[in-house]
């Protein structure tokens, strides 16, 4: 990056590219922790990486469409992506139901699949290239203003869902079975929420790219939940660890000229990193002393 | 609420865990279900609960079959050692006990609740800040939130300290005494001062279904 002799602040009013990174950004950092804290509970922390790597499926199919068999009005191999995401996500529901007492086995399943899909097209479209390099690493700088736009459409979308289904969301995430008992469609609210992930999975490509996207929706959350009081209140210290990685991140890699996608993530893992020593060498001791007080009670 | 189990057999792939049970129970009655280990008291309730898919016999709540029952709100389950219920993760005692559209009671109603099983005080504070018994304690009300007519309890005093296990019965028995049919796994049948009217105890996947003199004198 060539423009670092100007402040990150006054690039972002003169290069529109910069702004869009940055509202992309903050608009991410805000929903993949609501999204990935359902996630971790439910104890499926993996299901964003298997689905990235079914996305660079997509990713490269669409790029060997476009480029060796000439199907151009695919604007964008990242529909493609957002369409394998999807398809992904339903094998991983259908294994899960087939291997009832082995459930995890359908991410392995269908991430080898993704990959070996991916090397495939990779290497029918020509081999490696930078198109390549920036879906597997990101390229936050390169997202235009329609993808804005798709971006902006999912996360209203899927904080009015939230909004509207709060309750049964965190009834069916702790415990399923009893769930259940109490009527809810838990299958229904499962497989919508399955397909919202797959969507946000592909959107974060953009952000971070394919091989980091599941750090943007996990590592705040894990942070979050070591602190955290109460379930609101660790999705709140989540979304504000997000936010700050991925601006700090952004101001840091313009600043340092250095890969935007990696910058966002080690930031990520070094607030996490912190979060693990003030816990610690500060918070532990009276957090165990006001445990004692409350089982008195 | 009249619970029917009519010759029930169930198994996992090839083993059978339940031997043609049957038994009955009508409203108010207190059912402790004895058995060792894996002699199938868990799989058992969770044939009644509509969780496990009963492949032969039939079982019915209040004469309704429970392939046609759609109303589990009117049964409070606490399950063992609440293995299904996803720790570690911070959550409160009140966001476990949110009412929803899905619990019959109120906001004040709820508070009642918690003041009569005495964990008023912790409503606030994180699940994973509190002792077993008071963790037993969130579970019941749980089950209550429905104002259950049948309660089944699995183990629920595994872990929590001989005081809180006397006030838990003692609970339980005002809750059978409000006409609430309760099925009462217990590993232990001497430790409780539960007051049963009836016994089933499991061995090898057969039954034994006896009447017992409730407990009063105790």
């Amino acid at each position: 990056m060539l423009l670092a002799n100007v402040p990150f602040v006054v690039a972002l009013f003169e290069y529109p590219f910069l702004r869009y990174a940055l509202i992309t950004g903050v608009i991410m950092g805000g929903i993949t922790p609501l999204i990935g804290s359902f996630v971790v509970i439910r104890r499926l922390s993996f299901i964003a990486d298997t689905l990235s790597h079914f996305s660079l499926a997509g990713l490269s199919i669409g790029l060997f469409l476009i480029n060796i068999i000439g199907f151009t009005f695919i604007s964008d191999p990242l529909y493609l992506a957002m369409v394998f995401s999807v398809i992904g996500a339903l094998f991983i529901e259908i294994l899960r139901g087939y291997y009832q007492n082995y459930k995890e086995i359908s991410m392995p399943i269908v991430m080898s699949l993704g990959t070996a899909l991916s090397a495939l097209f990779i290497s029918l479209s020509g081999g490696f290239n930078s198109s390549i390099y920036n879906y597997l690493f990101g390229s936050i700088l390169t997202v235009g203003d329609r993808y804005l736009v798709v971006i902006s459409v999912t996360a209203v979308i899927l904080v009015g869902l939230v909004l509207l289904f709060y309750k049964e969301m965190v009834i069916i995430s702790f415990d399923e079975q009893y769930a259940k008992l109490l009527g809810i469609k838990v299958n229904r609210f499962q497989f919508v929420s399955t397909i919202i992930l797959a969507i946000v999975v592909s959107l974060s490509i953009a952000t971070v790219g394919v091989l980091l996207v599941s750090s943007l929706m996990i590592i705040p959350v894990a942070a979050a939940m070591k602190v955290g009081k109460s379930f609101k209140n660790t999705l709140t210290i989540a979304i504000v660890f997000s936010e700050t990685s991925i601006i700090g991140g952004l101001w840091l890699s313009y600043e340092l000229n250095i890969a935007s996608g990696a910058t966002i993530v080690l930031v990520n893992v070094l607030i996490l990193g912190l979060v693990g020593f003030f816990k610690r060498f500060f918070i532990n001791k009276r957090l165990k002393d006001n445990q004692l007080k409350i089982q008195a009670k | 609420m009249r619970v029917a189990v009519s010759n029930l057999t169930f198994g996992y792939d090839y083993r059978t865990v339940l031997k043609d049970i049957s038994f009955r129970l009508n409203s108010g009655d207190f059912l402790a279900i004895i058995g060792n280990n894996g002699s199938g008291k868990s799989t058992l309730v969770k044939c009644i609960l509509g969780i496990n898919k009963v492949p032969s016999g039939r079982i019915s709540l209040d004469d309704i079959d429970i392939t046609e029952y759609h109303n589990f709100k009117n049964v409070g389950y606490v399950p063992q050692k609440f293995d299904e219920f996803n720790y570690e993760f911070p959550i409160t005692v009140n966001e476990i006990l949110q009412v929803s559209k899905y619990s019959k009671v109120t906001e004040d109603e709820k508070l009642e609740l918690l003041d009569k099983i005495g964990i008023l005080e912790i409503q606030n504070e994180n699940i994973n800040n509190l002792s077993g018994g008071q963790l037993q304690r969130v579970f019941i009300v749980r089950s209550l939130m429905n104002n259950p007519k049948l309660l089944i309890l699995d183990e629920p005093t595994v872990g929590v300290d001989a005081q809180n296990v006397e006030n838990f019965y003692q609970t339980v028995n005002e809750l059978n005494a409000e006409g609430i049919t309760i099925m009462l796994i217990t590993h232990n049948i001497r430790e409780s001062n539960a007051k049963f009217t009836h016994m089933l105890s499991l061995h090898n996947g057969e039954a034994l279904f006896k009447e017992v003199p409730r407990g009063d004198e105790e």
